[in-house]
């Protein structure tokens, strides 16, 4: 087991609010951290193969469940696999990605998995232009994993 | 008159919706599969210089991203007057076939094969990836999933970054294969190939050997007569990355070929009220006869059954085998049988893996001759690829100095469109009987869309979501809403 902690930020970066987890990782990647970044544009296994290794993962990605924009929530793996209105533009859910990663490698994936999601304003545009609700969520969630990678490294 | 609305649509990428209207007997009337957001990606790719077009249009859709990275690469040839070498052309092809494998097993195993392997009336929350690991066991999907990621490797290796690619350059190919990684390729190709074999054995066991799928797989409920397009090579085998367009109609009779921008010789799309998503036609057929099957219709398909019809055969060994078995299977040619989308697909997987073995083993796939550099601008290009999904068209006009002023993209689920709508219409009079819509009976109505591998990401260039998966809404005769059913 690779004892890294990785943060893999899903989105896609020409999507308006869609891009909210590719920034949290160029913001965090700004900073010499004690962690491994990744970016994917897609929800499907590469989720899985991303982490895989990993003692610990924090993934966060864009969501769109009727909360207020910008609204940052923490959820676990079971909570998305069950909720079928975390659904995203792939059918493929991150939900069921990580759940078939932990049946199919429960020895390979993380044992801590953090999973913040950002509900989005808008997504329907092409732009490189988060809406100001989400910007300042992007704030938020990094410094709340720049607090989590610390609390690691204090930790061990 | 009652309506059912099944929105979003479960297990394909992208979302849509199916609307069906009920009789006064609880018949079904009539159906349509209809997209209903846009977000115009040709538009965003105006003014962008054309060789940042491929790095770019790899991230229309995140399952996709090697499709349209290829097909606008081809087109950044044609933009810059320049063809790549021999070797330049083959690191694309291996590229290639490595994403269909990825593509192509993850389509399989998530979203068509859990219909199958855990039952199409089975509950919906266990109808998914997850399901069908239980059900085929877990060793068999670890072992699907490490060979899936293999295919997911050799993409990243020649492409140059994880997921989504930047090694092309008008004219060829950026990254030349060192010996050490063509050799790495090769072993990675063999289990490649082993995947192929074992989804064919899969599909083997779990459908062609269960008489009660085959008779789904084989029968009118599922079957949808309309003309087909794909690529051929010289010897009209199949081929993906690069060939002549061949059409036939729906009794199998050539319409024609065509190559580059002949397609807007054979290809109309008709607009329709109802949906932002174009109805491709061939107009050599004549002129628009509206969403109708049958001989004459000039409504057409693409994909791996389009593909397993307007071929003479496949271009490897293995894969033959299971072609001639596949037609002797069904008969008659061209096959209409929607379900057949799976096994062709299953098929293709094998084919790509041993066209990775092939590209992997070639002498010239490590030769410094990768690239021609581009020494003029003659300033427009068409890229036809044979995507998973189907015929994968980018259109590009430039200006003298290669900025874009113009893009069409046709995407594989476009081209689709009107059989979809055909085949959803004809599970839904099948299935749906005197208003009885049970959640199982409202999967057979999707089973007729999802062998299409539809990707509305692409199709209208749309991303979506917080919105129920499955929501079934059924209203009397006088259009009150008496009940509900969802599964979530």
């Amino acid at each position: 087991m690779d004892t890294q902690c990785v943060v893999v930020g899903i989105g896609n970066p020409y999507l308006q609010d869609d891009r909210a987890g590719v920034v949290v990782i160029e913001r965090l990647e700004q900073d010499n951290l004690d962690c491994r970044t990744e970016v994917v544009y897609t929800v499907g296994f590469e989720v899985m193969d991303k982490i895989r290794g990993c003692e610990r993962a924090i993934i966060v990605d864009a969501c769109m469940l009727g909360n207020e924009p910008g609204s940052i929530l923490e959820v676990g793996v079971d909570d998305i696999f069950s909720t079928h209105a975390l659904i995203n533009s792939h059918a493929i859910t991150l939900g069921t990605t990580l759940k078939t990663g932990y049946l199919c490698f429960p020895e390979e994936m993380p044992a801590d998995i953090r999973i913040l999601l950002i509900e989005v304003k808008e997504i329907k545009e092409f732009t490189q232009q988060m809406s100001p609700e989400v910007e300042a969520a992007v704030d938020i969630v990094v410094e709340r994993i720049k607090g989590l990678i610390a609390g690691k490294v204090a930790a061990g | 008159m009652r309506k059912i609305e099944i929105s979003p649509i479960t297990r394909l990428e992208g979302h849509g919706k199916i609307a069906i209207f009920l009789d006064d007997a609880g018949n079904v009337d009539d159906a349509f599969f209809q997209t209903v957001e846009f977000r115009g990606f040709e538009k965003f790719l105006q003014g962008m210089p054309m060789e940042e077009v491929p790095r770019t249009v790899s991230t229309v859709c995140g399952v996709c991203r090697g499709v349209h990275f290829t097909a606008s690469m081809k087109a950044s040839d044609g933009v810059f007057g320049v063809t790549p070498p021999p070797a330049g052309r083959k690191l694309r092809e291996l590229f290639f076939n490595a994403h269909y494998v990825e593509d192509h097993s993850v389509i399989l195993y998530a979203l068509g094969l859990p219909d199958f392997v855990v039952g199409p009336e089975s509950n919906p929350a266990e109808r998914n990836v997850v399901g069908l690991i239980n059900a085929v066991g877990k060793e068999v999907g670890r072992d699907v999933l490490r060979r899936r990621g293999l295919a997911v490797k050799i993409f990243e290796l020649l492409g140059g970054k994880p997921n989504h690619p930047v090694a092309a350059v008008p004219g060829g190919w950026s990254k030349q294969l060192c010996e050490d990684e063509r050799k790495q390729i090769e072993e990675w190709s063999k289990e490649l190939v082993g995947l192929g074999e074992l989804t064919l054995k899969v599909f083997d066991d779990v459908v062609l050997k269960n008489d009660k799928y085959m008779e789904l797989v084989t029968g009118d409920m599922y079957r949808v007569e309309v003309g087909y397009m794909g690529s051929v090579d010289e010897q009209e085998r199949i081929t993906y990355y690069d060939g002549t367009q061949k059409i036939i109609d729906s009794d199998g009779n050539l319409v024609g070929t065509f190559k580059g921008k002949e397609y807007l010789d054979f290809i109309s799309e008709r607009v329709q009220p109802w949906t932002y998503l174009k109805f491709p036609y061939q107009k050599k057929i004549g002129p628009w006869k509206g969403i109708v099957e049958g001989p004459g219709t000039n409504i057409y398909a693409v994909g791996p059954l389009a593909r397993m019809n307007i071929v003479k055969g496949m271009d490897t060994p293995l894969a033959q085998l299971h072609f001639e078995k596949f037609h002797a299977t069904f008969g008659a040619k061209p096959v209409h049988n929607v379900l057949a989308y799976h096994w062709a697909r299953a098929i293709e997987l094998l084919n790509a893996a041993e066209k990775c073995l092939q590209l992997s083993r070639d002498p010239e796939i490590t030769s410094k001759d990768i690239w021609n550099k581009p020494t003029s601008c003659p300033g427009e290009g068409v890229g036809v690829i044979e995507a998973p999904r189907g015929t994968l068209i980018h259109h590009y006009c430039t200006d003298g100095k290669g900025i874009v002023t113009d893009a069409n993209l046709i995407v594989a689920t476009t081209h689709n469109n009107a059989p979809i709508n055909l085949a959803v219409k004809k599970a839904a009079k099948h299935f749906i009987k005197n208003g009885d819509v049970s959640p199982a009976m409202l999967n057979y109505v999707e089973m007729a869309f999802r062998p299409y591998d539809l990707c509305l990401a692409c199709a209208t260039h749309t991303v979506t979501g917080g919105q129920s998966p499955l929501l079934v809404e059924i209203f009397d005769a006088n259009g009150t809403l008496y009940k509900t059913l969802k599964n979530f």
